[in-house]
């Protein structure tokens, strides 16, 4: 087992310290929203989970290319890693949404092609989970998961995009608002420092899981080998 | 229009995102301190031979 | 003694023509989709009590759901099959490209796939009282739709054939990863039925269209990852 580095733990402490920043700037520093009072200030945590959620999905499925292209192991565990902690994220976008929609559309969940798709989204890296967890080989067991983080990643953009194509109550961020769009605000500019602010923590955050996840993934695949070791 | 009071909303949103962080957290911890028990008791078992 | 390997296209047609051959002999998958597709229809009828005015709004979707439950059936035997009775190393092991095997498999589930949607829309259209979905733009969508489903879907059946739980994993696997075609089928398609002018068709229609080419394309790409041994 190899001592932890020390950029990691820097990582780890700008983690704690940009979490912290990203909690005062969305709790203290952005102003009340208006109309919808304090419950906006989910809006912050929504946007910063989702966007890592997002990109580690995307994350996940480049490193499946490359682990097919060099069967090098170690892209292996850099896409288990990004998707285990991209789905613990995305969970949190799907939760915080939720508890935004209750008050916003007066209901907890809604069939609106935006939440629909995300939330297919998240069993899509379920069902990568059952995928890995059903095959013995470990070789295989990458292979075939590369594969589907190549899926997963070629459909998650629906996700994004849905909101741009058809009809839907959800708020679009980045571009042009669909006409039948409800529950958004206007953005005062506090409210976009704290949103930036919380995407910068949440990336610096996801960057330090992931390599967490990496260290652990290699431990099991150390411990993975000795006990076939001894068992022959 | 006056602003309505949504504060036990956001309260549970934090709970919500926080639990699930430390959750997560927490089974990282634990998944390690197994797997690093699992590699003592190996090794001290291949001393042994 | 020189014997050239035939080409990609003659060598699927040739995968494609055994599967039907075999299939025409026994019947036995046709039939099991046919059941299938007719049980999940008559379900549909009385959960959703498809009275004319429901009919009209959730047609499209009953279909869909119908074409995508057979279809996982007939992706799993087709699979299952060649696995079981070890036909697939021999597969392997012939002089062909990996990638017709693909192309060869992916053909005979689409031809099996468009055989059962063929039976079953006009029973559909018969029972339900429902021509409209003979519009040519209407066959034109659920054509498109069933070519994305069945190249995902053929990947993955050669995927989950290989896992410990295989047939539960299908459509684990399938139905999240095939949403883009399926949301983008029945939109379109409910479209066509509802008369909706060309232009509200046009975007899903274009989502189904870019998403069929990139199914197709990758899934061809990959298939080579998924049987190497």
């Amino acid at each position: 087992m190899q001592s932890k580095p020390i950029a990691l733990t820097v990582l780890d402490v700008l983690s704690v310290i940009g979490i912290g920043a990203a909690t005062y700037f969305a709790l203290v520093f952005a102003p009340t929203e208006a109309v919808m009072g304090n419950v906006q200030r989910v809006f912050y945590f929504h946007v910063g989970t989702a966007w890592v959620g997002m990109v580690g999905f995307v994350l996940a499925a480049v490193a499946g290319v490359v682990f097919l292209i060099t069967k090098d192991l170690k892209w292996d565990r850099l896409e288990f890693a990004a998707v285990e902690v991209s789905a613990m994220f995305f969970f949190i976008t799907i939760a915080l949404g939720s508890i935004w929609a209750r008050p916003a559309w007066n209901t907890w969940w809604t069939w609106d092609p935006r939440l629909t798709t995300a939330a297919v989204t998240e069993l899509v890296y379920i069902a990568y989970f059952m995928l890995r967890a059903g095959i013995e080989d470990p070789e295989k067991r990458a292979r075939f998961g590369a594969v589907y983080a190549l899926l997963g990643g070629l459909s998650a953009p629906v996700t994004f995009m849905v909101i741009r194509l058809f009809r839907t109550i959800h708020p679009v961020v980045i571009g042009n608002q669909s006409a039948a769009a409800q529950g958004g605000f206007d953005m005062e500019s506090g409210m976009l420092i704290a949103m930036f602010v919380a995407i910068g923590a949440f990336t610096i955050l996801f960057v330090d899981l992931i390599w967490h996840r990496v260290r652990l993934a290699k431990l099991e695949a150390t411990v993975e080998e000795i006990k076939l070791k001894n068992s022959i | 229009m006056d602003t309505i009071n949504t504060d036990g909303y956001m309260i549970a949103g934090y709970v919500v995102t926080f639990a699930s962080m430390g959750l997560y957290l927490l089974s990282l911890y634990l998944r390690k301190r197994n797997l690093q028990r699992d590699l003592e008791t190996y090794q001290a078992l291949n001393d042994e031979k | 003694m020189k014997t050239s390997a035939p080409s990609l296209f003659s060598a699927a047609l040739a995968i494609a023509r055994k599967d039907l051959a075999a299939e025409f002999r026994s019947r036995e998958l046709i039939s099991a989709m046919l059941v299938f597709a007719m049980l999940v229809i008559l379900i549909f009828n009385f959960a959703l009590e498809l009275d004319v005015g429901v009919r009209q709004s959730v047609t499209a979707g009953v279909l869909w759901t119908t074409f995508a439950f057979a279809g996982t059936l007939g992706l799993n035997r087709s699979m299952a099959v060649e696995k079981d009775r070890g036909c697939m190393d021999g597969l392997l092991l012939a002089p062909v490209d990996r990638s017709a095997i693909f192309f060869g498999k992916a053909l005979s589930n689409l031809a099996f796939m468009l055989l059962v949607e063929a039976i079953v829309l006009p029973l559909y259209a018969l029972l339900y009282n429902e021509t409209r979905v003979f519009k040519l733009e209407f066959l034109g969508v659920l054509a498109l739709g069933s070519i994305g489903y069945i190249a995902v879907g053929t990947l993955l059946s050669a995927m989950s054939a290989q896992t410990r739980t295989r047939d539960v994993l299908l459509p684990i696997l399938l139905f999240p990863v095939a949403v883009p075609v399926l949301l983008a089928s029945v939109k379109a398609s409910g479209g066509i039925i509802a008369g909706l002018p060309f232009e509200e068709i046009l975007v899903p229609l274009n989502l189904l269209i870019v998403y069929d080419v990139i199914f197709v394309a990758v899934s061809f790409m990959i298939f080579d990852f998924i049987v190497e041994e």
